[in-house]
């Protein structure tokens, strides 16, 4: 899947956001992605879905960019949820599974009905 | 940038002259090709044999003359602070000899930065100017310019007149000119600059020699990454007590920024070590610090305390890599140390400790991700990859070996920095 620049896929399933990350995050788009990210962690926003289960590379750029945005959403309530799968082990080693849930596919992150309230991240299942 | 049209209309005599000339009226044909030669002389190839502080200055002096001004000097932003330093002056070297520095925001240079456009000043006192050595030299008038690269901010350029003056509008337009040609030249330059610099801290910051004593045998490698150096760094040090620590660690960012941020790390870590031989309290201290005093920033780290004889290791990890371990005569594997959140992320982490069994002959190898990341190829086949080159043999083997395998002729953008380190095999019945 190539992204335009700019427009990172973000659309709705019911009242959880998606937004849909490049195959590759490096230093050359993560920049990008980190605005795409935080101008999708908003108050109205109740859960986002960090969709990364295309992506296949994503160095400490990209990692950098997915902490940014869940420190800002910390602020806005708004909770984050991973989905990855060639990456997942970054996430795994940098810790950030005590920050958000990390699935091993869209519609496991899609089909956790915990609640989207503001509060400490769950732990996933 | 509009221009005021003053004066009357001549016809140009070169269709070629670049737009922004056209409006500069009131003078012969001749003079304006004079003035755009004077423009195209700011980075003729002449200057490139030049070196630096001699680059700049002629630059500096070419900008001057073109502007009939009576001063000339260049700020350069320093990435570290946000601040705007005086690096190269002509008829006003005191403001480099002097250090003066100027906050972006502040005073005229600081604007010019910030606002990222030009500005004139007919009245150059305290209450245009942070800079007081301006008004002492006598500048009863200054212009200056952004001077721009790759849509960044990296400097000022401004020129000043002894002789009450109105910088006119053209004025503005060819000083920058001058600057959009200078700015790409003093980029290069600065990006060469600060790579030397990042690496000679980078070097001084690592350590001077491997303790290789008793029953311990150690080989590194730190390989600076293609793209500008980064943040990775390795520690190896003892405690009074005895005990052999370890760190290894990766800032994320690169250039002078991230080795700068990678220094501290280093020092504070080792205070905290000397306060404490808890792992995991080290890494909360260094985090809490971290934190406190570089808000953003974000690490990972591995760190590692030895009991004297190196029978045990006791593990901690911040969004780290646990190492590879290479017990003699088994494959290598990746040591079962739980992961850790990294350094940065979230205030009041506690991250678990792992204690490892050394047996004799066992090589336990720490890396940081520039040496398994490989665009076209996943994490998981260069951590296999990895445990397949790692063997338990002398370190300095080892390392030639991993670095063969890994690198080879395919050299990583990231830095890679590598220590093995062995617990010397009993009897010394293997090599």
């Amino acid at each position: 899947m190539t992204i335009e620049d700019r427009e990172y896929m973000i659309h709705w399933v019911g009242s959880q956001a998606v937004i849909t990350m490049p195959a590759e995050v490096d230093a050359t788009n993560a920049d990008q992605v980190r605005k795409a990210l935080l101008s999708a962690a908003r108050p109205e926003v109740p859960v986002l879905v960090i969709d990364m289960t295309r992506t296949t590379f994503c160095d400490s750029a990209g990692v950098h960019a997915v902490i940014t945005a869940y420190r800002q959403a910390a602020e806005t309530g708004t909770q984050l949820r991973l989905a990855a799968t060639t990456v997942q082990r970054i996430f795994t080693v940098i810790g950030a599974d005590q920050l958000m849930p990390i699935y091993p596919a869209l519609e496991a992150a899609l089909a956790d009905t915990a609640d989207g309230q503001a509060g400490p991240p769950g732990r996933g299942r | 940038m509009k221009t005021a049209i003053s004066g009357q209309k001549r016809p140009l005599p070169n269709p070629g002259i670049p737009r922004a000339m056209e409006v500069i009226l009131g003078e012969s044909p001749a003079e304006v090709e004079g003035r755009l030669r004077d423009i195209q002389s700011i980075t003729d190839v002449g200057l490139s044999r030049l070196d630096d502080q001699d680059l700049l200055a002629e630059l500096l002096k070419r900008a001057r003359d073109i502007l009939r001004g009576d001063t000339a000097a260049i700020l350069l932003m320093d990435p570290t602070c946000g601040e705007l330093v005086a690096t190269a002056a002509a008829g006003l070297e005191e403001e480099v000899r002097q250090g003066v520095r100027i906050p972006v925001g502040g005073g005229f240079a600081g604007r010019i930065a910030a606002e990222r456009r030009p500005v004139v000043l007919d009245q150059v006192d305290h209450t245009t100017v942070l800079n007081p050595l301006l008004w002492v030299k006598g500048i009863r008038a200054l212009v200056g310019v952004p001077l721009v690269a790759a849509g960044e901010v990296i400097g000022v350029l401004h020129i000043g007149s002894l002789a009450e003056r109105r910088f006119s509008s053209d004025d503005v337009e060819l000083l920058q000119l001058a600057a959009d040609r200078a700015a790409t030249v003093v980029k290069s330059l600065i990006t060469r600059k600060e790579r030397i610099a990042a690496a000679a801290l980078q070097r001084s910051l690592l350590p001077a020699a491997l303790p290789s004593s008793g029953g311990v045998q150690m080989a590194a490698r730190y390989v600076p990454g293609e793209g500008a150096v980064g943040g990775d760094w390795y520690d190896v040090f003892t405690l009074p007590s005895g005990q052999l620590c370890v760190a290894m660690g990766d800032v994320t960012g690169s250039g002078l920024a991230a080795a700068v941020i990678m220094g501290r790390m280093r020092s504070a870590l080792r205070a905290y070590a000397l306060e404490t031989v808890d792992p995991a309290e080290v890494l909360a201290k260094l985090d809490a610090k971290m934190q406190h005093f570089e808000p953003g920033a974000l690490a990972t780290v591995a760190y590692a305390v030895f009991e004297p004889g190196l029978e045990q290791a006791h593990v901690c990890l911040a969004g780290h890599y646990p190492p590879v371990v290479a017990a003699p005569g088994q494959p290598a594997r990746l040591a079962s140390v739980a992961p850790g959140l990294l350094i940065g992320a979230a205030p009041g982490v506690s991250r678990p400790v792992t204690s490892l069994r050394i047996a004799p002959g066992t090589l336990v190898c720490f890396f940081t991700d520039g040496l398994i990341e490989r665009h076209g190829q996943t994490i998981d086949h260069g951590l296999d990859q990895l445990c397949r080159a790692v063997t338990a043999q002398r370190p300095d083997a080892a390392c030639a070996a991993v670095m063969a395998d890994l690198v080879g002729s395919m050299p990583a953008r990231d830095d890679i920095a590598l220590l093995m380190l062995r617990h010397s095999p009993s009897g010394g019945s293997q090599p």
